[in-house]
């Protein structure tokens, strides 16, 4: 069975060939929400595998948006990855991408460094 | 009482007169030899022709001027010589009428003046060592404002490349998310897309190079001014302003303007990262300075328990807030020209800027709005009801 994924991101040109590239690879459904303010209610909608979620979105940031994920009551296992524009790729991977607790993946990673993170997340949290 | 003057003035002077008129000169000539042989140097130029060649050969303590010469008249011989060696002191030497003339040479590169007939040996003396002795303070005083002035400019340089730092994020987020776009959407044609063209996977690849050299560019950027992390402390905020005005002092020199401190007495310490915010205060002050040409501008200190409704603070901002809280304001009101209608909602946009043709590059409320931002506060910037703007800075007490 495929997994599914969120990907939360303003940017629609960005979200809609990053969900090209993920679909393709033949693992993954790949759901798109552009709108922050909507972000619960898609996660609501898809009960995603995992969510990956921009960091930096006008009105509203990704941390709040994980705030109100992480409150949910039928989405607070679901786990996160943070996309950022602002880190450097091998600053990235020499924490492994583990901030403050956090997974962060550089927006321009290399792409099979992003679909190992991915993988890697999954199989932690649904083993 | 003369003699005492006299043995004050011994030390031995390097003079030139320009004089044109030979009955003038030999007037000169013996009250300066007569009273004192200390004139180790006494050289005479009849035009300013052969002045400045004596002066450029010679090394000169004191000129003292004729104005009217064969080859140069009026206040023009003055500039003239004064434009040529800005070190020199010059004494002028007028004509009998021409007092008003001989004041007005003072502000224009003149120590002294004398008036032709009016002068003895002993006051040609005394005017001569004052005039060297002035010129030399007001030389060492010149030096001295201009290192000030040199010292302000490398400070503000210095705050503006705190800018880089948060310039460098926002050109990262603003970039690479097309690069990114672009990275994936290759990605996707070169594994997925069959295309018989020969030439297909070379274009591919020449793409991909080129995005990855323009991300290397921006982590280059992002390396050099890594954005540090807030240094808070527990801060008077009027230190700050004060600071914030003392580097730009020079600015606010320039025109006519009167700056107004209406400072809240014992107002509360508050956590701030105090060159951040001392970067925000400069970058609003500079905006005020220059849209004001004359006139008042006040800066205004003050702390309220914020409404419940939070209606003070714009819709944007209000998330870094809660009901009931203290809050510090610090506005700055000019009387300036105002922002036109048209450009209210741009004016936060990094790179907009009415000044371009005068040097403005668009980044001070950019800056100012995003270090406001991550110290959880707000920035409000609107036209006054009568004349000019104002800024607000609102900080919460945590
Ligand atoms: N107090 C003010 N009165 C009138 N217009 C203002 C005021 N403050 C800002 N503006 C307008 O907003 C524009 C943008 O301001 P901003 O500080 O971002 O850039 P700048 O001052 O033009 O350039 P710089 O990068 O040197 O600060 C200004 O060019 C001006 O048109
Ligand atoms: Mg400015």
């Amino acid at each position: 069975m495929k997994k599914k994924i969120l990907l939360i991101d303003d940017e629609a040109a960005f979200t809609s060939m990053l969900k090209l590239f993920l679909e393709s690879t033949g693992e993954y459904n790949v759901a798109v929400e552009n709108n922050p303010h909507r972000a619960v209610n898609a996660a609501e909608i898809h009960t995603p595998h995992l969510i990956l979620l921009d960091v930096i979105m006008p009105e509203l940031e990704g941390s709040d948006v994980a705030d109100r994920i992480r409150q949910h009551p039928n989405l607070n296992k679901t786990p996160i990855i943070f996309l950022t524009a602002t880190i450097r790729e091998d600053e990235m991977q020499e924490s492994q991408g583990v901030i403050a607790d956090q997974q962060f993946i550089a927006k321009l990673s290399n792409t099979d460094f992003l679909i190992d993170s991915i993988e890697k997340k999954i199989a932690l949290t649904h083993s | 009482m003369v003699d005492q003057f006299a043995i004050q003035y011994q030390s031995p002077l390097r003079v030139l007169v320009v004089e044109d008129n030979p009955v003038d000169l030999t007037v000169i000539k013996s009250m300066l030899t007569g009273t004192t042989d200390n004139y180790t140097f006494l050289k005479t130029a009849s035009t300013i022709k052969t002045a400045l060649e004596i002066i450029e050969e010679y090394p000169i303590d004191v000129v003292i001027l004729d104005l009217n010469l064969p080859d140069s008249q009026g206040e023009k011989t003055l500039q003239t010589v004064h434009n040529r060696f800005n070190d020199l002191t010059i004494v002028v030497n007028t004509g009998a009428y021409e007092e008003e003339l001989g004041l007005h040479t003072l502000s224009n590169g003149a120590q002294d003046f004398l008036v032709k007939g009016r002068y003895t040996a002993y006051t040609l003396n005394k005017v001569l060592h004052f005039a060297i002795k002035r010129k030399k303070l007001e030389t060492e005083l010149t030096r001295t404002v201009q290192q000030v002035k040199d010292a302000q400019e490398q400070l503000l340089q210095a705050e503006k490349m705190n800018v880089v730092g948060i310039l460098a994020s926002g050109i990262a987020h603003e970039v690479r998310n097309p690069l990114a776009t672009i990275l994936y959407g290759i990605t996707y044609l070169h594994e997925n897309i069959r295309v018989e063209d020969k030439n297909y996977h070379h274009v591919l690849k020449n793409i991909k190079e080129a995005t990855k050299r323009a991300n290397d560019i921006i982590s280059d950027l992002l390396d050099f001014s890594k954005f540090k992390k807030l240094q808070l402390d527990e801060t008077n905020i009027h230190h700050v302003i004060k600071k914030a005005l003392s580097l730009i002092q020079y600015e606010i020199d320039k025109k006519t303007l009167q700056i107004v401190n209406d400072f809240q007495n014992s107002i509360p310490p508050i956590k701030i990262d105090q060159n951040r915010i001392e970067q925000v205060i400069v970058n609003l002050l500079l905006n005020a300075i220059h849209a004001t040409e004359e006139g008042k501008i006040s800066i205004r200190t003050y702390t309220r328990t914020l409404s419940n409704d939070l209606t003070e603070i714009p819709q944007i901002s209000r998330k870094n807030f809660t009901p009931g809280q203290q809050a510090l304001f610090c506005s700055i009101d000019d009387s300036g020209s105002g922002i036109p209608a048209e450009d209210i909602d741009q004016v936060f946009y990094p790179f907009f800027t009415s000044r371009r043709a005068k040097g403005g590059i668009g980044l001070g409320l950019y800056v100012a709005r995003n270090i406001i931002d991550i110290h959880k506060g707000a920035l409000i910037l609107k036209n006054n009801e009568d004349k000019g703007a104002q800024a607000i800075v609102v900080l919460p007490y945590r």
